[in-house]
């Protein structure tokens, strides 16, 4: 059985990386970095590695069992089946689309994936902004099908470091577009600028890993405009610099409003999406968007039904 | 002696860690933005509230932070954060107090921190939170 970490033998070229594009950054763009923010990123980075190898076991454990329970059995030898392999990443890349919608519609997972996010800056040390707390969601139960599948746990976990280390370099503002057929398939840096986005237009989407065609599959795919630069971060920003704050400050706000709500209602504190409260005092990022949408004239093209959007299937009009 | 091999890899991580930092600032990376006219603080108060359309606004001598009201009255914090700027629309909880020019407004957020502006108009911005009721 292979003993091997994508991730582990990527870190010095993401430091490489990193100083290159620091390099770019004081020759034409010094204001992409903030050294704080990159002290507070690089600091996620190194936390999240730590926090995965104290609370990791118990994914694993769940793994290993379901494991025993699986549909196809490719054999002892199950590492040397090649052709697992690329579909195995393809299918691992769809968990992740899932996954990672998942991390920004239900608050419990955005409570960790906020961290990812958090920073009002794009570039590589961003990459590294992992979470500290991925262990307390019920993310990992998402790879339960490709378990049960027949595809061994070090299997995903190889492929899944893969998909992280692509995902390393699309976090840059130094690269515009990639050329186009590159830009239809693969997520680049110009699509997942889009889902870092706090602009109403971009918010929740681009949810994809390596494939970007998940999200024009399920209709979350935005692209990046010329006309309508990005803004980076969250909501509300944190406006603070402290380390554990950026890592907590969403499972406090939530476990704080689980107490506060009327009972009937702090279920949805848990699983709704963030932003949603139960007297309608908050925003949501699509009441976010509708209202910017209300105000900017802008038609919407993800919440209207094909229907409406065919002009031969207009009301009162004869197709 | 034998150092754990996670070990070593957590504390060679912390050392590249600080260097990129401590690079970051040596060559002088991010640089200080600055709110100084209306238009810039009616930008930056679109972007903390999608919507918050400023009509009247007060940047502080030194640029680091600004006020911004609407037309429902709703008054608006923005200070820079490194380079960046971050705000919060104040509430009930917010308290506001005026020593000379000076304004120390306190929304609520203890990890906001309590921003100082230096004023020309301090004191009519102060009377617009007192009736607010944010003193």
């Amino acid at each position: 059985m292979p003993d091997f970490s994508p991730t582990q033998y990527a870190v010095p070229l993401f430091v490489i990386a990193v100083l290159a594009e620091m390099i770019w950054a004081r020759l034409k763009r010094p204001e992409a970095y903030e050294p704080k923010d990159t002290l507070v990123s690089l600091a996620f980075g190194l936390g999240s590695t730590m926090a995965g190898a104290l609370f990791g076991g118990f994914a694993l454990y769940v793994f290993i069992e379901a494991y025993e329970y699986r549909v196809f059995d490719f054999g002892e030898a199950w590492w040397a089946v090649w052709w697992a392999w690329p579909l195995c990443f393809v299918l691992d890349d769809l968990k992740y689309y899932w996954v990672h919608r998942a991390g920004h519609r239900i608050r419990w997972m955005w409570a960790s994936h906020v961290n990812h996010h958090s920073s009002q800056h794009y570039n590589l040390s961003t990459a590294l902004r992992q979470s500290w707390t991925g262990a307390f969601t019920f993310g990992f139960l998402f790879a339960i099908p490709l378990v049960l599948l027949g595809f061994h746990p070090a299997m995903i976990a190889i492929c899944g470091g893969f998909n992280l280390v692509y995902q390393f370099w699309i976090h840059t503002e130094a690269v515009g577009r990639m050329p186009r057929w590159f830009e239809a398939v693969m997520n680049t840096p110009s699509h997942h600028r889009v889902h870092h986005a706090t602009n109403p237009r971009y918010l929740d989407r681009n949810y994809a890993g390596v494939f970007i065609v998940w999200d024009k599959l399920f209709g979350t795919f935005e692209p990046e405009r010329d006309d309508e630069p990005v803004r980076y971060g969250i909501i509300k920003q944190l406006g603070s610099f402290n380390l554990l704050w950026a890592v907590f400050h969403e499972w406090i706000g939530m476990i704080g409003d689980i107490i506060r709500a009327p009972w009937r209602h702090k279920l949805s504190y848990l699983l709704r999406e963030p932003g949603w409260s139960h007297d309608g005092s908050r925003e949501t990022s699509d009441m976010i968007r509708e209202r910017w949408r209300a105000r900017s004239g802008q038609s919407s093209t993800f919440t209207e039904p094909v229907a409406n959007r065919n002009p031969i299937a207009e009301q009162g009009e004869a197709a | 002696m034998d150092i754990p091999p996670l070990l070593l890899q957590t504390l060679g991580s912390l050392v590249a860690i600080l260097a990129l930092a401590g690079l970051a600032a040596l060559m002088k990376l991010g640089g200080e933005s600055k709110l100084e006219s209306h238009a810039d603080i009616r930008r930056a108060a679109g972007e903390v509230v999608d919507g918050f359309e400023a009509v009247e606004t007060a940047a502080a001598r030194d640029g680091s932070a600004a006020l911004a009201r609407d037309a429902e009255a709703r008054i608006m914090l923005i200070k820079r954060h490194g380079n960046r700027f971050a705000g919060r629309v104040l509430t009930s909880q917010a308290r506001v107090r005026r020593n000379g020019e000076t304004l120390e407004v306190d929304c609520g957020e203890r990890r906001f921190g309590v921003v100082c502006l230096t004023l020309d108009n301090a004191a009519s911005w102060q009377a617009r939170s007192d009736a607010m009721g944010h003193a």
